[in-house]
Order: structure tokens, then sequence, then C-alpha cells
């Protein structure tokens, strides 16, 4: 697996110990006395500033609170920058005999585009063969959860879920697809309505071996 | 917009008294009615005593002109909500995301740039047909005013001509330039009933709105399934249930 080109994205991975932030982990160093709710007031006065700019008008009541609740809510969707796989998944990693594959299927996934800012939402079906190693399934959602509640790119996306599996437990293989519908392409653009993007990343033997791969795919994409 | 509802079908709509209402950005310098409750509803069509064309005649509150005016400010707005989301703006593929979220921001909401009197005026046509007609299953997108999130669903629309028929594609146009706009799901649907309204007088207009809101699916009560449903039924689908059932099992099949 590829890393390098992770550097500079997507934020620092305590887990792995490499910082793939370049800028921001020094600038987050000097400007420590910025507190969230420092934060969040910039981003709030930001919002109230888009309002005006849309030709709204700020003061109506139902605007009102609007951008506070709008920067909550971009701050809600981009927690996972503050989450690391570490965190969730050392308590629930188990030593079982077993090594027949495990599927945990259609987590339902919400992400925002990096491009335009848009939610793009779906389901993450996630496999993998374990290696004397399982882990609690719980923990495969919460990781999806850590790397999809960020700026993301999907196929990003996929690759991160995929390596975060890979090095908790290193199983013999890991298998992730998401199949996502992009507002960004349905709501504005070329605004295709049914249109759904389909991204997967097979590690291990799901990688070498069609018949593995063959058989992850039937129980879940072909229903 | 809120005061212009209803004309001859009588209002329930309870910010009737004198001020002009000041939604969804629209300050309407319109006739105002006098202070003291709604007067009652005029004859359809004789000479009612208030502008039937209201919202014909609302004024734009931003230009294509404006758009790009404003681009900058917006851009830089969009700058700032990175860096305080903890992001880096200058990486790859954050460059030029904020020009690009302003630009998608601006489409999203470019209902302030249009006019109902635009889309419709060519597109009404003097048809001798009293039944009902029914546009069913408009995509909707729209902007929930209170999180700037999408609502996305779809709309059904049925109307009961009276000697005006207006062009079905008119009635799709009339749901994007309302949903195009930080909505409420409310409202949209009786913005929507009332442009129809007023543009044709017909004997009766339903709207059913069938929406998610990503506000309470991507965050809050996280309810993946949940929809809503909101409906305005004016004139005779107000009246009448019969003719109520027979729209909304319509739309149903």
């Amino acid at each position: 697996m590829e890393y390098q080109h992770d550097i500079e994205i997507n934020g620092e991975d305590k887990y792995l110990n490499i910082c793939k932030h370049n800028g921001l982990c020094k600038k987050e160093k000097d400007s420590k006395d910025d507190t969230d709710s420092n934060k969040l007031s910039h981003i709030e006065k930001a919002y109230t500033t888009i309002l005006g700019e849309l030709g709204e008008d700020v003061d109506r009541e139902g605007l009102l609170r609007t951008p506070l609740r709008a920067a909550k809510a971009m701050q809600f969707f981009t927690k996972g920058y503050k989450e690391t796989t570490q965190d969730i998944m050392n308590d629930a990693i188990f030593d079982e005999n077993h090594d027949e594959m495990v599927i945990v299927k259609d987590i339902d996934l919400f992400s925002l585009c990096e491009h335009h800012l848009v939610p793009f939402f779906g389901k993450a079906h996630i496999a993998y063969l374990p290696n004397k190693k399982v882990v609690g399934l719980s923990k495969l959602a919460r990781i999806v959860e850590i790397y999809s509640r960020r700026l993301q790119v999907q196929e990003r996306l996929t690759k991160q879920i995929a390596s975060a599996i890979s090095e908790a437990l290193e199983p013999a293989g890991v298998a992730v697809v998401i199949e996502a519908t992009h507002m960004c392409m349905v709501m504005r653009g070329v605004q295709k309505i049914n249109a759904s993007t389909v991204t997967s990343v097979m590690l291990g033997t799901f990688q070498d071996n069609p018949i593995t791969r063959k058989e992850f795919l039937d129980l879940t994409i072909r229903k | 917009m809120e005061h212009s509802k209803q004309t001859q079908f009588g209002s329930s709509d309870k910010k009737d008294a004198g001020t002009s209402s000041v939604v969804n950005g629209h300050c309407d310098g319109m006739v105002k009615r006098p202070a003291g409750g709604p007067s009652q509803p005029p004859a359809a069509e004789s000479g009612s005593q208030r502008p039937v064309m209201e919202s014909w005649r609302e004024d734009r509150t931003r230009s294509v002109e404006d758009n790009e005016m404003r681009l900058p400010s917006l851009a830089a707005a969009y700058t700032t909500i990175l860096r305080g989301l903890g992001e880096d703006p200058q990486r790859q593929g954050l460059l030029k995301t904020p020009w690009r979220a302003a630009t998608a921001m601006q489409f999203f909401t470019k209902g302030y740039q249009e006019k109902i009197i635009d889309v419709l005026n060519d597109a009404i046509f003097d048809e001798d047909h009293d039944e009902m007609v029914i546009v069913k299953d408009i995509d909707m997108f729209s902007m929930c005013e209170h999180h700037l999130v999408p609502i996305f669903g779809r709309v059904h629309i049925g109307y009961l001509p009276n000697k005006r028929v207006l062009g079905l594609s008119k009635l799709a146009r009339i749901v994007e330039i309302y949903s195009r706009r930080l909505q409420v799901q409310e409202r949209l649907t009786k913005q929507i009933a009332v442009a129809i309204t007023e543009a044709l007088q017909p004997t009766g207009v339903g709207v059913v709105i069938e929406a998610t809101h990503m506000c309470m699916v991507m965050r809050g009560v996280q309810k993946m399934n949940s929809k809503t449903v909101t409906s305005t039924m004016l004139g005779v689908f107000r009246e009448d249930p019969k003719t109520r059932d027979e729209f909304l099992t319509l739309i149903r099949s």
C-alpha cells in the first residue's frame, strides 16, 4: 500500500505516527490559543457573510440563528478529523481462530465532497479475512464514520478505510466497496439524479484471488 | 411573499395584517393590506379589490451581475470556514474549493434571481378544459434555511383549470424558482400553490411535497429513512373531499 500520496491530505493519523499535514500541524501548534469556541465563532461569522452575499435578509426570523446552526452542523460533518482509529479499535480486537470471510455491509455513509462542500452519501460494504484476530463488528462502522466525517474524495475515503483495517488487524485480505450518490452531481452541474459512483479497494487475498473477490461481491452488491 | 396568499380562496395565513413580510429575502413593497385583519376574499372573476398577480411583481433580490461581484467575498468566507474546520486550504484538493463552493451555493439559491412572470408569461393558454391536470414526481432540491444543508424530494402538483391552462413544464419551473432558495418545506409548498393560483385563477390547486431533510439524516437525530410530507390544498381541493381524494389517489399510483 502506498501512503506517500496521503501526506498533506486529511489530517494527522496518529495511529500511523505519520503527520500527514504539511502545513497545518505547525499552524496548530502556533495557534494553541485558537480554541474551539473561537473557531466556531469564525465559522459563524463566515456564514453570516455568506447569507448576506447570497441576497438573503440576515435579520429575518428564520435566519437569525442559522449561522450558528450551520457552523455547528459543519463541525459535526467534519468531526472525523478529531478522531483516530487507535482510540476506537484498541479494545475491541480479539484473538479468534477464524479464517473465513467476515462481511459487514450496507453501512450508511455520509460525507462532504471536498470540492464543493456538498454532501455525498451512500453505503459501504466491508469484508476481511481474519488472520487470528477479529474485530468488534461495530468498529468497522466506526472506522467508516471517522474517515467519512471529513472533507473527502470517494476514492481516498475507500482507501483510507481499507488501510485502517489492514493496519489494525493485519488480516489476510480486506475489501471495501462504497456506492454513493454525490449531491454535487445531482443538485448542480450535470444534474443526473440517478447516477451513482462505486469505488472499491481490494487488498491481500481479495486482490490476488478472483474467487475470493467474487464471493465478496456476490454477497454484497449483487442482490 | 407570505401575505400575498390567497385572494379568492380565503386565507388562513397568519402574517396578514398590514406590514410587508420579509420572507425568503423578499421585502415585498407591494400593496399593503389595511391593518386590522384579512379582508374578505373577493369573488373569483370579478374585479377584486386586491391586485391578484402579486407574486408576478416580486423583485429579484439579486442579479447575475451581483453574483459575479459577490463571488470573491463568498469565496473568502468559505476559506475561513475551511480553516475553522481544521483543514489546510492550501492543499491541492482544496485550492479552488472556496470558489467552487461559492458558485455551488449561488446555484443552490438561484431562485432569488428569477421571477415567476418571466417563466410563465408566454405559456398560459385558453382551453376549455375543466378536468384535473396533474404533474407528479417533479424532483426538487432545496436548502434548509436553518442548517444550510440540502433537502431533496418530489413535488406533485394538481390543478383544476378554469378556462386557462399552463404549459406543463412551467409547473416544474415554478417549483425550481421557489425551491432553489433557503427554504422551509411548509413555506415552499405554499408558495408554489399560491403562484399557480395567481397565474391561472384555477378552480383549485393541490401541491404535495415529500422530501428528505439531510439535516435530520446526516446529523441531529440521524434518522435515515424519515420523510417529511407537506401539502397545500386551495379552492375546490380544500372544499371538496372527493376532488382531494382523486388527486391523492392519482399521485400515489
